[in-house]
């Protein structure tokens, strides 16, 4: 056995410990059973019908929220006291702000808390320990349960770009770049790429690498060829700057200059080209103009041909 | 009947039928009511200037009508089930379909279909004609002319970039325009079953075609570079099930994955524009032009080759004493066996073994040692991490990461190969199953001061290990120091400072001799670092502080520093340093205005060196050339939403970035090259969009708005300045991607029903 396999069977033993262990410790919390007890201390459920009595704005948010539907019925019959908790205390001295069951004065784990009582698994399956957990973010920070902006996920901004981009400027300005993915137009969203409520992946993508993330939209590149360019094999970030470029298709660097921050072979990899080599220069060279060196060298991402080691065609 | 439009009828269908059999249950039910909110009607008048493909690059705005938004949604009185129905920019060429219908507690299923256009660029010179898939042809007679010229001149006067232009030009300015462009067009479709107790699992399945083209690099020679249109016809399939159990105290998450991806044209070839009949060309670098005009009249490509790929996947996650920890580890594998293509076309040529000297046709198949590719790789993925709490604040947080990547791939020994479809290189050169593991150790500990402060410290440890590179082993160390508060509820701070250390145990210059069988020889520059595996020393630092002055504001500020120093390496890639800073100020009284505006600056200088040679490799530091990369990107925003009056809106965003970019070039006057001239339009683009919108309430169930859309984009590409479709040694599509003003104006009325 290898020490490979030895790893693998390692850790699947371990899941099924998991496994085991977890069968063997009882019912899953009941709905809306987990979250009360976070205010509940000595109080009793009072309906949300009591609620609404002084809470009549947020009752109508609610309803056109998945929250206020039927089918939340179906899950929970507490109503606002799903996630706020028995009511009896605060109703008893509704001026006394010690007793609003205010979910936003939380700590951030315990604002998460309430909503994993029942949104806890596939996509949160990795919330804890992620980045957003660790450093102090929690569910209500891009999501809004009475006043969802989005038309999916229950977000605090209308499209989910702009949920992200509140925190990362850099990525936004970025997306204003004239190379980018259709992100701001909205034809794919962060999201596609990116599970923001953590995943065993570095960076939160969806994917087990950054590679098998890009293959699942450009599949044409995932190969294997028998000629390969070992960087692409080893992260497509080696060369594209996903979020956001002045380059063309992504480069971090524009083409010749790319190409020969690694190749400074004899001859022509190692050439300077300038800009008495552009197209309208006194010394015109393909090497430069148009796609540089793509323009023979069409086969970057690698080749089948069995004449092409040089990954032309 | 064409197959795109089989697989259009397909989906058409599909959603169809889906939809058909999603509304039976829902209209079976008496009690099961729909709703229509909103319906949006618009028609559009679209005016750009120039036939640039930037402005429609990801979009279609054209003038005409569309369904911006329809939204249909239907319950029951029970609650139990849900039907949804999502429209946007329907009938148009990026419009997307969202269904959905569920029964609760029970099942959901989901269909999304969205169509994805790229343009790359419009109306580019093509000289070839498509006569079938993956054939592009130039008429016989335009090619025997062109071949006749150029050997009638041979001896009689210089074949250079002149006499070459004169003779194609006359066919450039016939030839076709074609636009460069392709279409996503997917869908998936998701069911889920979450009832059987703690376990839930779920299919998903999906399918992508893109079909159109792209530029292509299909050379014959240095100086006979053609860019040639390359036909797409990708189909990608992805089927995935997965389960999911959770208990109490931990759950699991299990699946199987599957992808394979189809090339429908996985060959092209074309033909040579100078060259109608087959020659050998033994300075196949310099054809047509200079001393050489031979070479094939058909070029030859293997394209994407089909290829599938395939995982199994476990994670689990689990508390206990007090400790978090999550598990996973996927198991995949990625392999293609498509039938590999002769060394060439070109008849001329013959293939000679440098080791046996017995010849053979290399336009035969059955010349190569193999007949397919049988390419493997292996990947295994294990994660692990682990934290707790303890003490007064204190949290630790423990992660292992392992991906091994393990190429399987047969190695191929080939004799030789044909360069440029000219001639046959007698040098044996052999495949390599280029093959990596990384792995990464780290920990974090961190404290908590009160409920609104962290300071964390973290280290961690990346190790690579290559098969077939320059560097065999490498390990980096990572400390990284992150602190966040909101000492008061008006003030936010984040803060991080990262610091990192790459070490190698040997860097091989001429590792590229791994897929050589016989020694190419040193042609490599002893100083070279490739900046992926090189050593290296990077350090960050992030800073963000948002402020909260009054109900209605907030202000962010930001600031980051990265700086990468590849102090080891006396030629590649030397420095890299982003600088950015980026302010926002948003102002929001109420549900009746919101204002921002914001700025980023980033500011990237990165250095580059290398040294030129000739034949033989250049030890003279006075033949080094240095790079300076300077790149400065400003980019400005502002969004104003106001109601104006009790029926009506205002809503207007702006858009304002500009980069500016210069390299900056130096050469040693004692040096080959001895002087370089800088580029000042490395990237120079402006783009300013502008959007506006008013929207009028006429009824509680009907609304009309009045939009405006305005773009101007220019762009100064240093590789495209002067581009024409034939220049010197290349024949070019030179497409329009470039500058454009471009308005749009838009009416529209949204219904509620």
């Amino acid at each position: 056995m290898t020490w490979k396999q030895l790893t693998a069977y390692l850790v699947g033993c371990g899941c099924c410990c998991l496994l085991l262990l977890a069968s063997a410790s009882g019912n899953p919390p009941p709905d809306g059973e987990g979250s009360p007890a976070i205010f509940a201390g000595n109080a009793e459920y009072v309906g949300s019908e009591t609620c609404a009595t002084c809470h009549d704005d947020y009752e109508a948010h609610l309803a056109v929220t998945g929250h206020g539907q039927n089918n939340f019925r179906n899950l929970s019959d507490r109503g606002c006291e799903t996630c706020h908790g028995p009511g009896s205390v605060h109703m008893d001295d509704p001026d006394n702000a010690a007793n609003w069951p205010r979910v936003d004065r939380l700590e951030p784990d315990l604002q998460s808390a309430v909503c994993r009582t029942c949104h806890d698994g596939a996509k949160q399956f990795f919330w804890e320990g992620s980045m957003h957990q660790a450093r102090g973010m929690s569910c209500i920070t891009c999501h809004s349960v009475h006043s969802p902006k989005s038309d999916t996920d229950q977000l605090q901004t209308a499209q989910p770009m702009e949920q992200c981009f509140t925190c990362h400027k850099d990525v936004r300005a970025e997306t204003w770049k004239t190379s980018h993915h259709p992100v701001r137009e909205g034809l794919i969203t962060c999201g596609d790429c990116h599970n923001p409520h953590g995943s065993a992946a570095e960076g939160m993508i969806t994917a087990v690498s950054v590679n098998e993330q890009c293959y699942s939209c450009h599949g044409e590149k995932r190969g294997p060829f028998i000629w390969e360019h070992p960087p692409v094999r080893e992260n497509c970030l080696t060369c594209h700057s996903p979020h956001g470029s002045n380059h063309l298709k992504l480069q971090r660097t524009s083409v010749p200059f790319i190409c020969q921050q690694c190749h400074a072979n004899t001859r022509h990899p190692g050439t300077l080209y300038d800009a008495s080599s552009l197209a309208d220069g006194g010394r015109a060279s393909n090497r430069e103009f148009n796609r540089a060196c793509l323009d023979c060298h069409a086969s970057i991402h690698g080749s089948n041909h069995p004449s092409s080691p040089y990954l032309g065609h | 009947m064409h197959r795109e439009q089989i697989h259009r009828g397909r989906v058409t269908l599909g959603f169809l039928a889906a939809g058909l059999v999603m509304s039976m249950p829902a209209m079976a039910g008496d009690d099961f009511q729909l709703h229509l909110d909103p319906l949006v009607l618009e028609v559009l008048e679209t005016d750009v200037d120039t036939d640039s493909s930037k402005f429609e690059e990801y979009q279609d705005l054209g003038s005409g009508f569309r369904l911006p938004r329809l939204k249909i949604e239907g319950f029951d009185s029970a609650g139990e089930r849900h039907l949804s129905f999502l429209g946007q920019r329907l009938g148009r060429e990026d419009a997307r379909y969202q269904m959905s219908y569920g029964v609760s507690g029970r099942y959901k299923i989901d269909l999304d279909y969205r169509k994805i256009p790229h343009r790359f660029g419009n109306q580019g010179t093509f000289l070839w004609n498509s006569t079938g898939p993956g054939r592009l042809e130039i008429a016989d007679p335009t090619q025997a002319f062109l071949q006749g010229e150029i050997e009638a001149r041979q001896g009689n006067g210089a074949i250079d970039f002149d006499f070459l232009n004169g003779l194609i030009a006359p066919f450039i300015q016939s030839a076709q325009q074609v636009d460069i462009a392709l279409r996503r067009d997917r869908t998936t479709a998701k069911i889920d079953f979450g009832t059987l107790g703690r376990f839930s699992w779920g299919l998903e399945y999906g399918h992508e075609n893109r079909k159109g083209n792209r530029a292509y690099g299909g050379s014959f020679g240095f100086g006979n570079v053609t860019e040639i249109l390359e036909p797409i016809d990708y189909d990608t399939t992805e089927v995935q099930l997965g389960g999911e159990w959770n208990g109490s105290k931990g759950g699991v998450q299990f699946g199987y994955r599957y992808s394979r991806f189809e090339n429908q044209i996985s060959t092209l070839i074309w033909d040579n524009p100078f060259r109608a009949t087959d020659s050998t060309d033994g300075r196949a670098y310099l054809a047509p032009g200079g001393a050489s005009i031979g070479g094939s009249s058909l070029g030859f490509a293997d394209l994407a080759p089909d290829n599938e790929s395939s995982q199994l996947y476990l994670s689990a996650r689990g508390h206990f004493a007090g400790w978090w920890t999550h598990g996973s580890a996927s198991y995949g594998v990625m392999e293609q066996d498509d039938p590999l293509l002769p060394y060439t076309l070109n008849t001329s040529i013959v293939g000679v073994d440098p080791f046996t000297g017995a010849t053979f046709d290399p336009t035969d198949p059955a010349s190569l040692p193999t007949s397919n590719a049988d390419t493997e790789v292996n990947v295994l993925t294990v994660n692990a991490s682990a934290g707790r709490k303890f003490g007064d604040g204190w949290q630790l947080t423990l992660r292992g990461r392992y991906y091994d990547y393990d190429n399987q791939s047969s190695r191929i020994e080939l004799p030789g190969y044909v360069r440029y479809h000219a001639v046959w290189e007698e040098i044996p050169r052999i495949t390599v199953p280029y093959a990596y593991s990384r792995q990464e150790v780290g920990a974090e500990l961190a404290k908590h001061f009160g409920r609104s402060s962290r300071l964390a410290v973290g280290y961690k440890l990346k190790t690579w290990d290559r098969e077939f590179r320059e560097t065999e082993e490498s390990d980096e160390d990572i400390i990284r120091l992150s602190f966040d508060t909101r000492p008061h509820p008006k003030v936010k701070l984040n803060a991080s400072y990262e610091v990192t250390d790459r070490t190698v145990d040997n860097y091989d210059t001429e590792a590229q001799e791994f897929s050589f069988l016989l020694p190419e020889g040193a042609n490599n520059q002893p100083g070279l670092r490739k900046y992926a595996q090189a050593a290296r020393e990077t350090d960050g630092l992030r800073l963000g502080i948002q402020l909260f002055p009054h109900e209605a504001w907030n202000i962010d500020v930001g600031v980051s520093h990265m700086d990468e120093d590849y102090d080891e390496s006396e030629l590649g890639l030397i420095a890299d340093e982003v600088v950015q800073l980026s302010a926002e100020v948003g102002y929001t009284p109420g549900e009746r205005l919101t204002f921002f505006v914001f700025g980023h600056r980033s500011d990237r200088d990165t250095l580059q060196r290398s040294r030129q040679s000739g034949g033989t490799v250049s030890t003279d530091p006075d033949d080094n050339w240095q790079a300076t990369f300077e790149e400065v990107t400003d980019t400005w925003g502002l969004g104003l939403r106001a109601q104006i009056s009790e029926r009506s809106e205002l809503d207007i965003s702006g858009n304002w970035s500009r980069s500016d970019g210069l390299v900056d070039l130096f050469t040693t006057p004692a040096g080959t090259p001895s002087s370089a001239t800088d580029i000042d339009n490395y990237e120079d683009i402006e783009l300013f969009a502008l959007r506006a919108r008013i929207d009028f309430e006429i009824t509680d169930s009907a609304r009309a708005g009045l939009s405006y859309r305005y773009e101007d984009f220019t762009l100064d590409r240093f590789i495209l300045q002067g581009l024409l479709p034939y220049l010197p040694g290349a024949t070019l599509l030179a497409a329009d991607e470039g500058d454009y003003q471009a308005s749009v104006i838009g009416v529209d009325l949204r219904l509620s029903f």
